[in-house]
């Protein structure tokens, strides 16, 4: 047991940095021994950094080949290695989830020997997991840049989602930070995803972005050419759909089973994630790559991570320089614009504005750009109109379109509805009457807001807010008042 | 009109209902043990009678809604204050508006009501990842909680599911009750702490292994103790193993 100690300090460790935890995306009831998906996901406990524990989040093993630059467990790094067996990561998986500690397992890995060497273990550790101790419940697997399509394929049989990292938001940064990780050899394992699901009429989308369209037609296969989603910081305007897309059956490199069980691939669709802070690129790079993510490959979600300077090196910020967190925080708002808000990344950030204001969310940025468009009367506006109204959610736009078949919605009643009112007043009228400032003008309407604001914001990221504005000069990024 | 006195169970309240349409007005309902009486108005202790309360209970579903009713139901077992009245002005008023009663979201009688439903699903939903086991010596998974609500019940179905091969115990300490289940079925009873078996060898293993995975996970850069209690309230902590010595 100590030795399980040990191991599991040492691959937890080297896993937290990844950012994804989320448990959602499969409503499937126990078809196994032990072990459900609840569709809403489930958080288990919150650490002490605020993030939630949903999965048992680990490495299969942290002993290296590659020497990627910002990463705690390149080859070169002093640090302590360990490495599970397939039999007894499973074992501690079901331990954890029969008490109820974990939704299911996340497994990544540092890549031991080859890409291919260290699938073939994690696919027998998940295989044991599903067959012999007949799991059901949550399996989110990594997929490392180089395994074979075969692999691929057969870790996507018994996972429930798959991410593919992408790491870095512009190619520039990826051939300086993880010269050994090609473009290439990350978007196919992402493409051959996609293609899969495409051929079993699985492909969701993120969040609303695709509703009402048809993912899963022969016309939408990826192709190889279509494959590169990096921004090229050089020229950012290469945003193209292509126009031509050629059908090709079987394109997930692995003939569907005809069998009688029905298989399932990923049903929770994949994932990616990046690390932002760490080059230079600017918000408005990465929300396009990350548009792009959404259009070409119908990912679930993108995640960020603020860089944490883990390792010393020449190249990425100093060891001193606070993660920034702000900064996160505001393109993970932009993201849900993206993904829930019919917003396009080029409306959210332009030339002028390559950067989300800190002391603003993203939205009511754009609205103050575009006070042409407002108020809005909420009584008449459609759904798409009330979901730019910033302090109007998804659901209180639902409550409103719904309330408002019965009766008029009135000023107070938007309160009860969910509206935040010290932004969204700003913004709508309701019956014609208008609650805002008399003045109608961007710079008062935003002191407004940000009087009301401030106590909030600084209180949201605690002590981090101070350092994170030195931080974010030092690590080249000027953080002004907009 | 009068205030109603009623014996704290589901039946008692739906009977007070009905006495509120047939006999007097009711200006108020209130659990027997815990009115405190009044200058003003007089008070009427209802008996429970089955047959009204399923007079009532047929009424809101036919004329209000099924979902609706399953609302009042989740309301009733909150441990939200005045919640007997809010129930009765909410079912005055679906009997008048019919099923489109829970969309009048801007109305204060539907407002509280939906308050009170939030409070419970959120419970629920937190307590579905809350809950901890700890195996006992002979195999049973035993879990303690003190929840605001009264809510072992509306977790039968989702731990039952997922734990459909092992026998557990989800044991509601404020209340004395516990929801007992095995093998997809289950029930409730009273329980305490005296019925249980000591804890397995192995439990103790586990337990420091999540303990330790647990204080692993946190980002020493990104340390927030704020945002942790926001999520999850410092009243939860007691019964998560992950904070237990």
């Amino acid at each position: 047991m100590d030795l399980m100690f040990d191991k599991l300090k040492i691959l937890a460790d080297s896993a937290k940095y990844d950012v994804s935890c989320s448990s959602s995306g499969v409503g499937r009831k126990n078809n196994g021994t032990i072990g459900s998906g609840a569709a809403e996901g489930i958080c288990h406990t919150w650490s002490a950094d605020g993030r939630c524990i949903s999965l048992l989040k680990v490495l299969f093993t942290n002993k290296c080949a590659y020497d990627c630059e910002y990463c705690v467990n390149r080859r070169s790094a002093d640090v302590e290695r360990a490495s599970f067996e397939p039999e007894e990561l499973a074992r501690l998986t079901i331990e954890f989830y029969r008490r109820n500690y974990i939704e299911g397992l996340f497994l990544s890995s540092a890549v031991e020997v080859s890409p291919d060497h260290t699938a073939e273990r994690i696919l027998h550790c998940l295989r044991l997991l599903r067959n012999q101790y007949g799991f059901a419940g949550y399996i989110h697997a990594k997929i490392i840049p180089g395994v074979s399509q075969e692999l691929i394929h057969a870790i996507g049989l018994v996972a429930d989602r798959l991410s593919v990292n992408i790491e870095m938001p512009t190619s520039k940064s990826l051939e300086l930070f993880a010269p050994q990780k090609k473009p290439k050899q990350i978007f196919s394992p992402m493409r051959q995803i996609t293609n899969t699901l495409i051929e079993r009429k699985a492909l969701k989308g993120p969040g609303t972005m695709f509703k009402g369209q048809d993912l899963n037609s022969d016309l939408s296969y990826l192709n190889p050419s279509q494959s590169s989603v990096l921004v090229d910081p050089q020229q950012l305007r290469q945003n193209q759909n292509s126009p031509e897309q050629t059908a090709l059956a079987g394109a997930a490199g692995v003939p569907a089973r005809q069998g009688r069980k029905k298989e399932v691939f990923a049903p929770a669709g994949q994932t990616t994630q990046m690390i932002i802070g760490a080059g230079q690129e600017t918000d408005k790079q990465i929300l396009t790559t990350t548009e792009n993510l959404y259009h070409t490959f119908k990912m679930k979600r993108v995640y960020y991570s603020a860089y944490i300077p883990v390792v010393p090196s020449p190249i990425l910020p100093d060891a001193l320089t606070a993660p920034p967190l702000s900064r996160e925080h505001r393109l993970y708002q932009a993201d849900w614009l993206l993904r829930f808000y019919g917003f396009s990344a080029g409306e959210i950030l332009d030339e002028e504005n390559p950067n989300l204001d800190p002391d603003l969310d993203p939205k009511v940025t754009w609205a103050l750009r575009h006070l042409d468009q407002f108020p809005v009367e909420v009584n008449k506006a459609s759904m798409d109109q009330l979901l730019r109204i910033p302090g109007v959610g998804v659901q209180s736009a639902q409550r409103i379109v719904r309330q408002r078949r019965i009766s008029a919605v009135k000023y107070e009643d938007l309160k009860k509805i969910g509206v935040v009112l010290k932004r969204a007043r700003h913004f709508l009228t309701c019956s014609g009457k208008y609650y805002g400032e008399k003045n109608f003008m961007p710079h008062v309407i935003k002191n407004q807001i940000l009087q009301i604001n401030d106590g909030v914001q600084m209180s949201m990221f605690g002590d981090n807010s101070q350092s994170v504005l030195t931080g974010g000069e030092k690590g080249g990024r000027v953080l002004t008042n907009g | 009109m009068v205030d109603y006195l009623y014996d704290g169970t589901f039946e008692g309240l739906l009977t007070c209902i009905y006495h509120h349409y047939y006999t007097e007005k009711a200006s108020g309902i209130f659990r027997r043990e815990e009115y405190q009486s009044t200058m003003l108005g007089g008070y009427k202790e209802i008996e429970t009678e089955e047959e009204k309360a399923i007079t009532v209970y047929e009424a809101i579903e036919k004329k209000i809604s099924s979902d609706d009713l399953k609302r009042i139901y989740k309301v009733f077992m909150s441990g939200v204050e005045g919640k007997e009245t809010k129930i009765l002005n909410y079912v005055r008023l679906g009997f008048v508006k019919g099923s489109c009663v829970s969309m009048l979201h801007g109305e204060p009688i539907v407002f509280a009501v939906q308050q009170a439903e939030r409070k419970v699903n959120g419970e629920v939903h937190r307590m579905k990842g809350l809950i901890r086991f700890s195996e006992l010596g002979n195999k049973v998974l035993y879990s303690s909680i003190e929840p605001d609500h009264d809510i072992v019940e509306f977790l039968a179905d989702h731990f039952c599911d997922r734990f459909k091969n092992e026998p557990f115990i989800i044991h509601d300490l404020k209340r004395s009750k516990a929801l007992i289940a095995y093998q997809g079925s289950w029930y409730i009873s009273e329980f305490t702490e005296k019925e249980l078996s000591p804890l397995s060898e192995e439990e103790k293993e586990y337990r420091r292994l999540w303990k330790s995975y647990f204080e692993n996970m946190a980002i020493r850069e990104r340390i927030n103790p704020r945002c942790q209690k926001n999520l999850m309230p410092v009243r939860y902590w007691k019964h998560l193993t992950e904070f237990q010595l």
